[in-house]
């Protein structure tokens, strides 16, 4: 039983990955854009639900109604500034410098997160921490409930949106042929922005989570690191494999725990990391290579 | 061709002077800002005939500069003789770097990054996890410690980087690198095997980098283990050799400069906050000045060409 | 002997067959045209030839020995070059370095660096590239990118050079002087396949043209016979005056 305990965890964290990777995961495949930075942006609305919690004892379920706008300014500003100029590349040099540029936002974050609210952990302890569902000998944290099924919905209704709305499909046809779009009279410089801005704004379900368990300045970066190997896993431009990819990791990652012990967790991840990119480089979810 | 060898004299003029600077002067804080200078430079001059002449951006050069510093540091503290336990750490990044390499070099675009920035996350919380304390020298390394022999330690590995990639930019090598760095399948249809000068490149880069953390083992009296994996060991190559100039040979060597002092001067006045402004200079830099220092001049004198003559070319 | 055979090559995209059952051959010494409308798989051939594509079928032999599976730069190291229909020089490096990596590697490369340099200023001098040797390729205008390339091919030292619309955007002087230029280069015995939507300059210097419609051959002859082939008028002569 104890067994099934760890896979439970696993399938926890991994809802909790792909929340963090569908930003990157949606600016990236569509935008061309490479986001380093996106863990970070996590982070810091992680802290902005700590900091609602704390003065406001709003719920961080709830103040997604605040850090959702708010972030999606962050990635409004964040465009406008930085990335909006890096259009008149060619992708190749496109990616190199957006991921440059979110290199440098990393480092900025961090240190601002360290001054604002210093190097220590912090986490939200809400009535229902630490509560668990009791399924046979099976305890299900209800947190970790609300993880997947935010994950779930967000995934999917994502999915649903870019597929099914029209101005969903507007930012698919802009990702898929730039000057088409334009003479198919969308706006393409209003897309690209609010694309961004939302892709940034999905950080926020990752931050109000991960202030349910510890945030700290440092783990924006980890927090990346996970979702670029879910981006691996899943192949540049899945939406809907995020998901299975982020539970394949999780799972992947607690019988690591579970076989080697928990210092070795990350090296888990390390190795499937390599391994699909020896056997699939194109993601496990994608049926062909992107050339 | 004779300006090549002025410029190679110059050089080696400027190490036999570094070389003598212990007979003149005895302050510590002299020396250990050469140090830091040194280890940056090879530091940056590292990152740099990967990323800036060969075109693979490694964003987590912290798992090569970490695993030297652990492996040179491990051996030593143990009794290996430290010029051994150094190259068994250069060896050590030389090992991870083929691990990495061999699947994410051969795939084009964004593999390379996530794969060294996978590394470099990973390593930093690993070794976190599994040496949680601090590394201090034995009592009886501890007596006999002194900055001069690790002054000569940097200013040895230094020269020996600048030499080697000096040497092999300016090489058949440094042209295959090149092409690989600015069309990998023009490059590959006049019969450059890409792949190979992409992990030429990373080898390299990888082992003057674990040398540099081999360096960093060496100097530090007492340090966290995880320290030399963190992410600034990332960043400061990065941002050095984009400050200075990608992709030249003196670019790494003026931003080291430029960083070195820069940060002498922000500490003491900024604290924390430094690393807020070289953030900042950073972006600024790679969005408006994507040449560094080095393309300075040119970039002046193309405004001023613009200014005085509209009609142009 | 012949120095290039091609045989039922094929290549698809999906549901779409780019060539289809290609086969033709090269002789040692000869200039082959290689002609057809927009999209009939003229560059897929030529991608197919260098490796940059893989072949679904058939099979390429070059000097007797099968290259089919050859990645890029070991065919080019066995003697073949060409060059890009949209021009790709090495654009942050200097001309003279661009010509320089085509001499250092390719089919056989100079001894020394001093070598390699000497013979890249040699080839900059005889495509007219001299005074341009130390400006940095990507600010160069077009004529210029495209001597370079070609330079950059011939420093490969090919015995078989593909050529991708190498005439496209030059003016008819221009032209004359690069139909020269590729004359003087099969004497010094380099053969040429050469892909050029202007048909007069082609076939004033090819010894026989394939014709390629929509991914298959639909002629082969000498261009006389070309000229006068009613299915070749119909799908592309006669869609070229049109155009």
């Amino acid at each position: 039983m104890e067994f099934a305990q760890y896979i439970t965890y696993g399938v926890i964290n991994g809802s909790l990955y792909a929340l963090v990777a569908i930003g990157l995961a949606l600016i990236m495949g569509i935008m061309g854009i490479f986001n380093i930075a996106q863990g970070s942006l996590a982070m810091i609305a992680a802290y902005g639900s700590v900091l609602f919690f704390q003065h406001m004892k709003i719920d961080p379920f709830v103040s997604l109604a605040l850090t959702l706008p708010g972030m999606f300014l962050v990635g409004v500003f964040m465009y406008l500034t930085m990335f909006m100029s890096m259009n008149k590349f060619d992708p190749g040099q496109k990616l190199r410098n957006s991921m440059l540029v979110s290199f440098g936002l990393v480092l900025i974050m961090e240190t601002l997160a360290t001054i604002l609210w210093t190097a220590n952990e912090r986490t939200v302890t809400t009535a229902y921490s630490g509560t668990v569902m009791a399924l046979g000998d099976l305890r299900i944290p209800y947190t970790g409930i609300a993880t997947i099924i935010l994950a779930i919905v967000v995934i999917f209704g994502l999915h649903f949106f870019l597929k099914h709305t029209t101005f969903g499909k507007s930012i698919w046809a802009v990702s898929q042929d730039h000057d088409c779009a334009m003479l198919m009279g969308i706006n393409v410089k209003r897309t690209t922005l609010v694309a961004f801005g939302l892709g940034i704004a999905l950080s926020a379900f990752a931050g109000a989570v991960v202030s349910l368990h510890t945030v700290s300045p440092a783990v924006g970066i980890d927090w990346t690191n996970k979702a670029l190997i879910l981006i691996v896993l899943a192949g540049v431009g899945s939406i809907n494999g995020i998901l299975f990819a982020g539970l394949l990791l999780g799972i992947v990652e607690a019988l690591g725990v579970y076989l080697v012990g928990v210092h070795y967790t990350g090296v888990v991840g390390l190795l499937i990391f390599i391994i699909v990119l020896m056997l699939r480089p194109q993601g496990l979810f994608v049926r062909k290579a992107g050339v | 061709m004779v300006e090549r060898k002025k410029g190679l004299v110059l050089a080696a003029a400027v190490i036999v002077a570094l070389a003598l600077v212990p007979f003149f002067t005895v302050r510590e804080y002299v020396f250990s800002i050469l140090c830091m200078l040194f280890l940056y430079v090879t530091l940056s001059q590292s990152w740099n005939i990967l990323g800036g002449y060969t075109g693979q951006i490694n964003v987590g050069q912290a798992a090569f500069f970490g695993m030297g510093a652990l492996v040179a540091r491990l051996l030593w503290v143990a009794g290996v003789p430290f010029y051994l336990s150094i190259l068994a750490g250069g060896l050590g990044s030389v090992i991870l770097a083929i691990i990495i390499g061999l699947p994410a070099l051969k795939l084009r675009g964004h593999y390379f990054a996530i794969g060294t920035l996978a590394v470099a996350t990973i390593a930093q919380i690993t070794v976190g996890n599994i040496l949680p304390g601090i590394s201090f020298l034995p009592a009886q390394q501890m007596a006999t410690y002194s900055l001069i022999p690790r002054y000569y330690v940097f200013l040895i590995i230094m020269a020996a980087a600048l030499a080697v990639i000096y040497f092999t930019v300016n090489s058949r090598v440094g042209l295959g690198m090149e092409a690989t760095r600015d069309d990998e399948e023009a490059a590959q249809m006049v019969g450059v095997n890409t792949f190979k000068y992409k992990m030429i490149a990373f080898l390299i880069s990888s082992f003057f980098a674990g040398l540099a953390g081999g360096g960093f083992a060496y100097f530090n009296a007492s340090y966290y283990w995880y320290l030399p994996f963190t992410l600034m060991w990332c960043f400061e190559p990065i941002l050095i050799v984009f400050i200075g100039g990608v992709g030249s040979f003196l670019g790494p060597v003026i931003g080291s400069v430029c960083y070195v002092l820069l940060k002498e001067l922000f500490a003491l006045t900024l604290g924390e906050a430094n690393l807020l402004i070289f953030g900042i200079v950073f972006i600024l830099t790679i969005l408006f000045f994507p040449k560094g220092v080095i393309g300075l001049p040119a970039k002046l004198r193309q405004l001023f060409y613009r200014r005085g003559n509209v009609v142009g070319r | 002997m012949d120095l290039l055979k091609v045989e039922n090559l094929s290549k698809s995209f999906g549901a779409l067959w780019a060539v289809n059952s290609v086969s033709f051959s090269v002789a040692e010494g000869e200039i082959v045209g290689l002609i057809g409308p927009n999209g009939s798989g003229k560059s897929t051939v030529f991608h197919l030839i260098t490796g940059l594509l893989r072949a679904n079928k058939g099979k390429i032999s070059y000097q007797g020995k099968d290259i089919t599976r050859f990645k890029p730069y070991q065919v080019s190291r066995s003697g073949i070059a060409r060059t890009f229909q949209i021009v790709r020089p090495f654009p942050e490096m200097t001309t003279l370095k661009n010509v320089m990596v085509g001499r250092a590697f390719g089919s056989s490369s100079a001894r020394s660096m001093h070598d390699t340099e000497d013979d890249a200023r040699r080839l900059l001098d005889l495509t007219g590239l001299a005074d341009k040797v130390s400006a940095t390729a990507g600010h160069l205008g077009l004529v210029y990118r495209k001597k370079l390339e070609l330079a950059r091919a011939l420093a490969t030292k090919p015995r078989l050079l593909l050529l991708d619309e190498v005439m496209a955007g030059l003016n008819p002087t221009e032209m004359m002087e690069t139909v020269e230029f590729l004359k003087g280069l099969r004497n010094t015995g380099v053969t040429m396949i050469v892909v050029e939507h202007v048909i007069k300059a082609l076939f004033s210097m090819t010894d026989r043209v394939v014709v390629l419609n929509a991914g298959e051959k639909i002629a082969e002859g000498t261009p006389h016979e070309i000229s006068r082939n009613e299915e070749v008028i119909k799908v592309y002569l006669g869609d070229y005056e049109h155009a």
